[in-house]
């Protein structure tokens, strides 16, 4: 009885442990891009993204945004992407949250002051990506209690929540000064935590979908 | 000895949670990117006060935590900075030192009015937000009060990635470069400071312009005679630079 122990509980573990790698709780997403102009991107041509102001009560996290720069650059096919702390500052001030334009009509009189245009020529930058949008928790539910004592703990219960990921990416031309259209990413993502004993957390990675999926949409869009 | 020990745990336990958690931050001084703007050809000579050496705010939150939040010296660096890009020439004066013993065209005393921040439990958000309203008086050279500017300015930082005090620094760093960027577009055009230059005087000695900027929109212009506001956000519509 004792001998056959061991075996079961390493079973055990193994199952969870794969429960809690593979499994994931339920996402469902859909991207779409909305064209106004023609796109494409030449050699030495770059893109840089960019959070709406906060000034104007936008919450892009600025996770969100490394990983769109990330998931732009990442591959053979990757494009090149220009840090975008680089290229604020090397255009500071016109660029800082109170400043920066909030329509295409304000990028001729930009690229009119001294320096800029120049400086953006420098960088080879082509396409400014606007990010607007976050991700937030919009329903809870369920209970989980844990205890623990001298012979040990555990949990019981059950817990669920939902995440809704929303994000409009606006991509500006530089050549021609106009918007290019936009992409936008809407998805949604419910996890749960069912715990008898041992809490077994099926995550729904709701931001990572929706950073995957603008990315590689606004990719396709850019280059076509 | 033990009993007394018993009997003072709870009272202990109690200042403890009263008290809550202390955090201090030590913000390091600030780097402004050179702005791509032209210089103002006015000669000015920027008066430090003494607060800017040693700027120390706390806010207390009951029960929970206290934060405090140690600026040093970054505000003299950042003005420093800043108007060591904006002028075609800067002195730097201490509080004590005799401004009539240099040569300039405007001289600049900047102060400051409030600054607030809150912390991720105050605003049940994930980010820390700092608030720094500056005053700027300008004099001319004969010492008549020029201009006297307030200047509001904001920064937001996220905790994610950052501990909470670095995450407060950023806060406050993007709250000086928020200043910095309104005090580029709007100097001259708020304190007409270039008046100033080649011997220029302040329009009126016996009334100084009160100058109170980033209100929250143009139409409090016209709220008060000898109030001047502007707050500019998402885009630059205007000439001033």
């Amino acid at each position: 009885m004792t001998q056959n122990n061991p075996p079961r509980s390493a079973g055990l573990v193994a199952v969870s442990a794969a429960l809690v790698l593979f499994s994931s709780g339920c996402v469902t997403s859909r991207v779409e891009d909305a064209r106004e102009n023609v796109t494409g991107l030449k050699e030495g041509e770059s893109v840089v993204i960019m959070a709406k102001s906060y000034h104007q009560g936008n919450e892009t996290e600025a996770g969100y945004i490394s990983c769109i720069e990330d998931a732009l650059g990442r591959g053979s096919q990757g494009l090149r992407v220009i840090p975008r702390q680089q290229f604020v500052d090397s255009l500071f001030p016109w660029f800082e949250p109170r400043t920066a334009p909030a329509e295409t009509k304000g990028l001729t009189k930009l690229m009119d002051r001294p320096g800029v245009a120049d400086i953006v020529k420098d960088m080879g930058v082509r396409y400014i990506v606007w990010l607007d949008g976050d991700t937030e928790t919009v329903a809870q539910g369920g209970s989980l209690s844990c205890a623990a004592g001298p012979g040990g703990g555990g949990c019981f219960g059950f817990a669920w929540w939902q995440k809704d990921a929303d994000y409009e990416a606006s991509v500006w031309d530089l050549e021609g000064y106009e918007a290019a259209g936009t992409v936008t990413a809407d998805v949604s993502g419910t996890s749960f935590l069912p715990a008898l004993v041992v809490p077994i957390p099926l995550i729904a990675r709701t931001q990572s979908a929706a950073c995957k999926g603008l990315a590689q949409q606004l990719k396709a869009f850019i280059v076509q | 000895m033990i009993a007394k020990i018993r009997a003072l745990l709870p009272v202990c336990l109690i200042l403890l949670v009263l008290a809550g958690c202390g955090s201090t931050t030590t913000m390091e001084d600030p780097t402004i990117p050179a702005p791509q703007t032209e210089k103002i050809p006015v000669v000015v000579a920027l008066r430090i006060p003494e607060e800017f050496n040693n700027f120390v705010h706390e806010e207390s939150i009951l029960g929970k935590e206290s934060w405090t939040i140690n600026l040093g010296r970054s505000n003299a660096s950042f003005f420093e900075q800043l108007f060591g890009y904006l002028f075609t020439s800067l002195t730097v004066i201490g509080p004590d030192d005799d401004a009539r013993d240099i040569q300039f065209d405007a001289l600049i005393e900047p102060s400051i009015d409030g600054f607030e921040f809150s912390v991720p439990t105050q605003s049940q958000t994930e980010a820390f937000a700092v608030w720094i309203r500056y005053r700027l008086r300008v004099f001319d050279r004969e010492g008549n009060n020029a201009s006297n500017w307030t200047v509001s300015a904001y920064g937001k930082s996220e905790k994610q990635g950052m501990n909470g005090s670095k995450a407060l620094q950023r806060a406050a760093l993007l709250a000086m470069r928020d200043a910095a960027a309104l005090i580029i577009m709007q100097m001259d055009k708020a304190t007409q400071i270039s008046a100033l230059a080649n011997g220029g005087l302040a329009p009126s000695a016996e009334e100084p312009v009160q100058v109170v900027v980033d209100s929250e929109s143009d139409q409090d212009l016209d709220s008060a005679d000898d109030d001047f506001g502007v707050f500019v956000i998402g885009g630059i519509e205007d000439d001033s630079e």
